[in-house]
């Protein structure tokens, strides 16, 4: 039997989805946080819905158009030396990765900057332990 | 008493600026020569608690940090309600310098880091024979902005927080999470609009590309020290001014970001010291 062969780096991007959507649902913080977001890694997205401060639930969206508060996306490259256990220089944040270019912000940023520290610590969610 | 007690002192001086009396809270520690500090935008002089308690510093070096007029201990003039406030280069160059008038400092060091580092660079254009030295921590004549400032003051956004989560990603990430979190405390406390009030002049006000010619580092050395994780103030920001100033001196700080003094004291001293021990050699 051919096994159809699948590009490296849409493989590499469901991987990250996959890590993430197997990390995030332990996040909580004691705030009032309700939103929903949608990541994408390289092709892949992810829908996460927050709940009362905690992470209800983050799957690939089960139909086309999901709609969301806000979306960040950046390619598999991008999210993988964002996630390395210590980041390289300009590969630590968000926001050093937007200055570079290297991740978009699309949609109404307001609850984005209410709850901006809860948001950067669970898409930091993936990042590999410390050795 | 076996408690720990610093020997950092706090008190307040009185003096005029821009035509308005301002009743300015400092810090210090130690004597020789003295060494002014300026803090960060959106923050206080609490940054360089460290530094005063360094007894290889502090034997040296009378080390005075000073909240500008709107910050930490100090409160901003009177009449302040009816104003929105927005720190411009020359308010500020004027703020410094009558501080060091009102405690009487003969020709100072002075460290500033982010604006205060900006503002070491207008310093050294226009008053360099007022100084010894001049250290620009996480200094360049510009900066290519990566937020809207809008988000710092309005009333659906929680102003400390989103002060203290849009700087903290400029947080080296080796910095102890301790000294991490006191750095971004800071941002937390401070007034309403006052960070985005420091950043008119860091954004629109403070563009000194172009504008630094007859710098003498002959008369009063320039020392420019930038994290290398600081995505706000760049290595590379700081290198191109350094470029366009004969005789600056660069060091790119590793391990490092926007707040050396405060984000990882033991790394920074690593690069401060043999700065203070060249001004001291002078």
């Amino acid at each position: 039997m051919e096994i159809p062969s699948v590009p490296a780096e849409e493989s590499r991007g469901a991987q990250l989805a996959r890590r993430f959507c197997r990390l995030a649902p332990a996040f909580s913080q004691p705030r009032p946080v309700n939103l929903d977001m949608l990541l994408r890694f390289g092709a892949h997205p992810v829908l996460v819905r927050v709940r009362d401060g905690r992470v209800a639930s983050a799957e690939a969206p089960s139909l086309p158009l999901p709609s969301c508060d806000f979306a960040l996306r950046a390619s598999e490259d991008a999210w993988s030396r964002f996630w390395e256990s210590v980041p390289a220089a300009g590969w630590h944040d968000i926001f050093a990765l937007s200055k570079r270019r290297e991740l978009a912000v699309d949609g109404n940023l307001q609850p984005l900057m209410a709850h901006l520290q809860f948001i950067k610590d669970l898409l930091a969610v993936g990042r590999e332990a410390q050795a | 008493m076996t408690a720990a007690l610093e020997p950092i002192v706090g008190r307040y001086v009185s003096f005029d600026i821009a035509g308005k009396t301002c009743r300015v809270y400092f810090e210090e520690a130690g004597s020789g020569i003295p060494l002014v500090c300026l803090h960060t935008a959106g923050a206080d002089g609490r940054q360089y608690r460290h530094m005063m308690c360094d007894s290889d510093i502090t034997s040296r070096y009378r080390v005075i940090a000073f909240d500008l007029p709107w910050h930490g201990k100090s409160y901003p003039p009177e009449g302040w309600q009816d104003e929105e406030y927005r720190l411009s280069t020359e308010l500020y160059v004027e703020t410094v310098l009558a501080f060091c008038d009102a405690l009487a400092l003969d020709r100072p060091a002075l460290i500033g880091c982010s604006i205060g580092g900006r503002i070491v660079l207008q310093l050294a254009h226009l008053h360099g024979e007022r100084f010894r030295a001049l250290i620009g921590v996480e200094a360049a004549d510009f900066q290519e902005p990566w937020y809207d400032t809008s988000w710092l003051h309005r009333g659906d956004v929680h102003g400390g927080e989103v002060c203290a989560a849009l700087v903290s990603g400029l947080v080296a990430p080796q910095s102890p999470a301790v000294h991490r979190h006191e750095t971004l405390w800071q941002y937390m406390q401070g007034g309403p609009g006052v960070f985005r009030g420091d950043l008119y002049f860091y954004r629109v006000d403070g563009d000194l590309r172009g504008r630094l010619e007859g710098i003498s580092t002959d008369r009063c050395p320039l020392y420019l020290l930038t994290g290398e994780y600081d995505f706000s103030c760049t290595p590379e920001d700081t290198l191109r001014t350094a470029a366009g100033i004969p005789g600056a001196q660069v060091t790119v700080m590793r391990e490092l970001g926007h707040f050396p003094m405060s984000e990882n004291p033991r790394q920074f001293r690593g690069y401060v010291l043999p700065v203070l021990d060249a001004i001291a050699r002078q």
